[in-house]
């Protein structure tokens, strides 16, 4: 039997102008969105229903990206703008309100995604000046800023965080005492790099850089992890192509690229689903992709999903050779 | 900001849009002298590498040309071989054009120069290429003299039609963006003349017949076939034009802002709302022609800039040529120039020898970078966000197996027109689709409580004989008298047994017993050796012991009193003294006696003869007599050859009561497991089974067996879910809650339920009671994720310390300090969700499991040389004591069809008692393999 993908909730936003981003929190419960109307909007698609719960206004300019925070925060959901400004925006009692905004950067803020929650409340936001931010909660309404410049020359367009890893994650550490995290994320820009940060001694430091897009680096994603010691990153690209990078030793430094593949356009999107084992990559030939890794190690696509009729068509032999 | 800069007086061509690297040429200008008053023309390759934060381009190669420079261009011409780079046309003087390899540039290779010609007069400051065909090249120089070239044959060029009128300079040629035949020419005295080369004529001639338009520039739209700009170099008419060529009489608009004539533009081929300027008011701008308004402005420099480009492969990139000698590459996305501005001073700083360029002794202060310049380098961003940055389309997984995706629904390119689409899509994907078949024939199984024939599928579907073996065990776990089933699993039949104790007895006891080697070459039953023993099968030895037991040859009543044994014996005897009396059997090997003395001496004695008798008696047998006779079932278990494993299991299912029974059989798993060896490994399952260890079963499972993918989890989780069953319906209750492995791959295969959006299956894989962190994250999650399905229902606590974000009303002291989220992090504890249990050697001396309920902790296997076929005697006090096994005892739940053995040393007869039992497995193979000395079958052939 083949995969399927059916379409269970169609959403009419009433966005204005184009949409830059949806994401579902982390009970699939609620779906957010933001455009470049500057608006970002919060539904309630529980039970294939879509209430408006939250029209939220503040930004100035179109609004790229929204990330939900985990719940033991709350309601909370970050939004990056071109008007360079990252929001917070909180729920209290059913309200939905600015709880932080981050002016911090020098031109438009393209990528934000919060931390494994065991770290605390972090957030990252890549810009186009070059810069990354790492925003922390510090308690009772305060936020420290970290600041990586020039992290990617002409701008970072992605970033996105490693799954909480312990060193010898075996050994329970000793009660009351912070673990020991290794903190990374990668990051992708408009210096067709891929860049591995990783946090020694409170200060970030790049790790890795990952060389093999001929063009900027849309959108990178850091697999959660499935409980193998393999990390794996997807990075996706103008030039068309999804490399698959995977590091196998703890240290974090040999990575290695795969090819996935090369589409004839624009690569903007890839998302990797909670399991870990598929990989949806979205591209401007309009077309969704997912992909998954076969027993020897090759990705083979395994639905073409049409946006708007959702449906799925088989691939066959020869489409896949052709892809 | 500012990315590059280098010093030069040159003209520039950035390589084409596919090129990668990016590499930007610089030619020497003609127009220009520097103070060297030198006329020596250079054509350089520099790699524009954003990826290196500084300003250095890094010059890739260099040539020497005949001619310097006006006009300068990069096209695709022979990038069809792979080593090609395209081709740089230069316009020079004297009507001189050149072309070069830019492979050969790159390569220092001979010969850079391919193709050179002189048919134009005057400088050629005027080069296009066509943007369909890549061997097309339009020039323009004096005398309104325009030629068409195919670089396939260099010489010989075409004219676009008949020279206009007047005789003038061309300024610009420019292909059309969307038409193939269409060029236009720009001409300073400001027409532009647009040629179609089918007709070979000018078809328009476009001019606002002010006779101020001077113009220097000129380009299409990159989008609109029939739309122009021209920009007027006159300082009295400082402004860009918009021709729509389908009303040429006057401008659509005109882009007013520049003080002084304008010098360049070029207009953005990834947006064409963005269109840039360089004029003699020492100003960039960057214009959206649409608006008419400056979306971007580059602070005002000292200097002109002559000329302006895009780069076509990297749309937020441009280059400006100034007449101060420099080229510089700029950025429109905004950002802060004060890193790059100190590493320039430093660079400048450091140029002069260490500081200290006089040899003064005295050290340069560091150069302090006015502030004022560090305040203007902070340029805005583009004012409106351009094209590229614009993400139309998207896709983002979400929990239970969600897609997300959004965008586009009209092919791409036909965006100007299109309005966009407001929908999201929330699609469920389901791909594991075997997985959920087999997936939801558990549940159904499970539902139904039909657990038997759900085996019995599995039986007879399994493909390994391991694999049918574990199914059979599972459902002999799940049936009455599962004991004595098992038993006969591992090859041990008492209707067998009591067969060929009959036709034993009844032909006579062999003359001889088979010698241990004879039945070692005996290939058909290797697997039948029992405890130390690779001799006759133990019950028939018992039968022969037995008998040797009873007294013979007994006559007439003879007290001896002599001083021989005999005689001290009846002496000791007729005095009492049973402990004496028995001393001297056992010193004369009378064993015999000493045993039958001992029985009449008391429990005591006979404790103490027995284990005389077993201390000097080793006879390959006698281990085994010893253990079962002293109730030694951990000694078996311990000492054992493992490859006896299954007799060893048989003794203890046989003997052992229940509390030990699961103990010893752990024990035995443990043993097998230490091993490191698979097929060991798949026995040790088997023993969990035995002892319903879920836990164990699953820890050894995975050491083996591969349970990352869905199937394979499937596979595991099957027998997990049937054995804990069969537990529970001998208990009568819940089984008990999941250890940290099983909870591990519980927590993963309902993951994976949810992934292929069963939600409310997966749920009801994750046991209530377990307090295992991940089963109740994932409860959590799945209870809200099922929204108003699961409304009647309590849910389930929040199994995260949650964190309040914002300023807090009422002070709390989780708040203070400024260390809430790090506080809160540290309490939901080291516990990582996804983090697997890799370095899981086993080491049965780790008590690292105490959340196991109703388990013993296991003790150090004591580490001993086991060699096949040797006795080792058993260490009488390693391990946890063995409880003793009390007379009459209740018999164990657990065993619910079987007799309580209750004197020991009756075994034989509790075996036979208790033979009536259920023929459903495997009775064809033990029967039909009944043989007087063989009871044991092999189990693979089960």
């Amino acid at each position: 039997l083949p995969p399927q993908v059916s379409v269970i909730n169609t959403v009419d936003t009433s966005h204005e102008d184009m949409i830059h981003d949806a994401q579902m929190d982390y009970y699939g419960t609620r779906l957010a969105t933001c455009s470049s109307d500057r608006s970002v909007k919060i539904f309630d698609v529980r039970n294939g229903g879509q209430i408006l719960i939250a029209d939220l206004r503040g930004h100035e300019g179109p609004v790229w990206q929204v990330a939900w925070a985990h719940p033991m925060y709350g309601n909370i959901l970050a939004s990056c703008s071109y008007d360079r400004k990252v929001i917070v925006w909180k729920e209290e009692n059913g309200t939905w309100e600015k709880t932080y905004e981050y002016t911090g950067h020098d031109s438009s803020v393209n990528s934000v995604c919060w931390a494994p929650h065991d770290y605390g409340l972090i957030l990252a936001c890549g810009s186009s000046d070059g810069a990354i931010s790492l925003l922390s909660y510090t308690g009772d309404g305060q936020w420290e800023v970290k600041k990586i410049s020039n992290a990617h020359t002409i701008g970072c367009n992605a970033v996105s965080w490693a799954p909480a890893v312990v060193p010898g994650s075996l050994i329970e550490q000793p009660s009351g005492q912070k673990p020991n995290y290794i903190k990374r994320f990668a990051s992708g820009g408009c210096d067709n790099l891929v860049k591995i940060w990783k946090e020694e001694d409170g200060q970030w430091k790049e790790e890795q850089k990952l060389e093999a897009h001929s063009d900027w680096v849309r959108d990178v994603a850091w697999a959660p992890s499935i409980g193998l010691p393999t990390s794996t990153i997807a990075s996706c690209s103008q030039d068309g192509r999804v490399f698959i990078w995977t590091c196998d030793d703890a240290s974090g430094n040999s990575w290695s690229p795969k090819l996935l593949h090369k589409f004839n356009d624009v690569v903007w999107h890839v998302s990797w689903s909670i399991t870990a084992n598929i990989l949806a990559v979205s591209g401007g030939d309009n077309k969704v992709t997912l992909w998954k890794e076969s027993v020897d190690g090759l990705w083979a696509c395994i639905s073409d999903v049409n946006k708007g009729q959702g449906g799925v068509s088989a691939i066959t032999e020869g489409q896949q050779n052709e892809q | 900001m500012k990315l590059k800069e280098i010093e030069r007086t040159a003209a520039q061509a950035w390589s084409p849009a596919n090129n990668h690297p990016i590499y930007l040429a610089t030619g020497t200008s003609a127009q220009q002298l520097d103070a060297s008053f030198s006329t020596n023309a250079t054509l350089e390759i520099f790699e524009v590498d954003f990826r290196d934060p500084s300003l250095d381009l890094k010059q890739k190669g260099t040539l020497p040309a005949s001619n310097r420079f006006h006009k300068l261009i990069w096209g695709n011409f022979g990038n069809g071989s792979p080593e090609s780079s395209g081709v740089i046309i230069g316009g020079g003087d004297n009507g001189v054009l050149t072309m070069y390899s830019v492979h050969r540039i790159l390569a220092s290779k001979s010969e850079p120069v391919i193709g050179q010609t002189e048919k134009h007069s005057g400088p050629v400051r005027a080069l296009d290429f066509n943007p369909f065909q890549s061997n097309l090249l339009a020039s323009g120089a004096n005398d309104s003299e325009i030629f068409i070239w195919d670089l396939n044959n260099f010489s010989v060029p075409m004219t676009p039609g008949a020279k206009s009128q007047p005789h003038e300079d061309i300024s610009v040629v420019s292909w059309n963006r969307q038409v193939q035949h269409i060029l236009s020419s720009a001409h300073p005295s400001g027409k532009a003349v647009v040629w179609d080369l089918r007709k070979n004529e000018p078809i328009i001639k476009v001019s606002d017949h002010s006779n101020r338009m001077h113009c220097s520039g000129m380009a299409w739209h990159p989008e609109v076939a029939t739309q122009l700009v021209l920009s007027s170099e006159d300082d009295r008419l400082p402004v860009i034009q918009i021709w729509d060529l389908r009303f040429a009489t006057s401008p659509l608009s005109q882009l007013e802002g520049h003080t002084r004539g304008v010098l360049s533009v070029s207009w953005c081929q990834a947006d064409p709302e963005l269109l840039l300027s360089s004029a003699k008011d020492n100003r960039i701008l960057c214009w959206n022609p649409n608006m008419g308004e400056v979306v971007y402005e580059l602070p005002i420099r000292s200097q002109w800039c002559f000329d302006v480009q895009w780069c076509p492969r990297n749309p937020s990139v441009f280059s400006a040529a100034t007449f101060d000698g420099w080229i510089n590459i700029y950025s429109v996305m905004g950002g802060n120039l004060e890193a790059q501005q100190k590493t320039q001073a430093d660079k400048i700083s450091s140029s002069f020898n260490n500081l200290d360029p006089f040899g003064t002794g005295q050290i340069l202060p560091p150069l302090q970078v006015p502030e004022q310049v560090a305040q203007t380098t902070l340029i805005p961003p583009l004012k409106k966000p351009p094209k590229w940055i614009r993400r139309p389309v998207g896709v983002s997984f979400a929990f239970g197996g969600k897609l997300i995706t959004f965008g586009l629904t009209k092919a791409p390119g036909q965006q100007m027109q299109q309005t966009y689409p407001h929908q999201v899509f929330i699609s469920q994907v389901t791909t594991e689709t075997e997985f959920l078949l087999r997936s939801r024939e558990l549940q159904m199984a499970l539902q139904s409580g039909n657990l038997l024939d759900y085996c019995q599928g599995k039986i007879q579907t399994a493909k390994l004989p391991f694999d049918e073996n574990l199914w059979n065990f599972l459902k002999v776990n799940l049936e009455q008298e599962s004991r004595s089933k098992l038993l006969k699993l591992l090859g041990y039949s008492k209707e067998d047994l009591q067969k060929k104790i009959t036709s034993c007895l009844s032909n006579g006891i062999p003359d001889k017993q088979p010698l241990p080697e004879a039945n070692e070459t005996n290939a058909a039953q290797p697997d039948q050796l029992l405890i130390n023993s690779s001799d006759a099968v133990a019950a028939v030895s018992s039968s022969a012991f037995f008998d040797n037991l009873i007294p013979q040859n007994i006559s007439t009543l003879e007290i001896p009193v002599t001083e021989d044994t005999d005689g001290l014996i009846s002496q000791a005897l007729l005095l009492g003294n049973f402990e004496s009396a028995v001393e001297l059997c056992m010193q004369a090997e009378r064993f015999a006696d000493a045993i039958i003395l001992a029985i009449a001496g008391g429990e005591n004695l006979l404790r103490e003869t027995q284990k005389h008798y077993f201390a000097k008696q080793k006879t390959k047998l006698s281990v085994l007599l010893s253990s079962i006779v002293q109730q030694k079932w951990q000694d078996i278990v311990c000492t054992c050859n493992l490859q006896s494993w299954k007799e060893a299991l048989a003794i203890l299912l046989t003997y052992s009561k229940h509390e030990d029974y699961t103990q010893l059989c752990d024990m035995l798993g443990a043993r097998l497991e230490s091993e490191g060896d698979a097929g060991l490994s798949n026995d040790a399952c088997l023993c969990y089974i035995s002892s319903g260890n879920v836990e164990r079963l699953v820890e050894c499972w995975v050491k083996n067996h591969e349970t990352s993918s869905p199937l394979a989890l499937q596979d595991l989780i099957e027998k997990v879910m049937v054995l804990n069953r069969s537990i529970e319906m001998l208990q009568g209750t819940a089984g008990p809650a999941p250890g940290p492995v099983l909870a591990e791959r519980i927590t993963q295969y309902a993951s994976l339920l949810a992934s292929q959006g069963c939600l409310a299956a997966a749920m009801d894989y994750l046991p209530r009671s377990s307090k295992e962190l991940l089963i109740e994250q994932l409860r959590d999650r799945l209870f809200h994720a099922q929204g108003a399905n699961v409304g009647d229902q309590q849910p389930p606590p929040f199994p995260y310390t949650r964190v309040n974000v914002g300023v807090i009303k009422h002070t709390s002291p989780a708040a203070k300090g400024g260390s809430a989220p790090e506080g809160a992090a540290s309490k939901t504890g080291p516990r990582h969700p996804e983090k697997p249990n890799y370095q899981s050697s086993f080491a049965p001396s780790a008590p690292s499991q105490p959340s196991v309920p109703s388990l013993f902790t296991p003790q150090p296997v004591p580490a001993m040389s086991m060699t096949p076929h040797h006795v080792t005697p058993p260490q009488a006090s390693t391990g946890p004591q063995t409880g003793v096994y009390s007379r009459g005892s209740p018999y164990p739940q657990y065993n619910l069809g079987l007799v309580p053995a209750a004197i020991s040393g009756q075994g034989l007869l509790y075996l036979q008692r208790t033979s009536q039992l259920s023929e459903r497995l495997g009775s064809s193979e033990t029967s039909s393999s009944s043989n007087c000395c063989c009871m044991s079958t092999d189990i693979k052939h089960i």
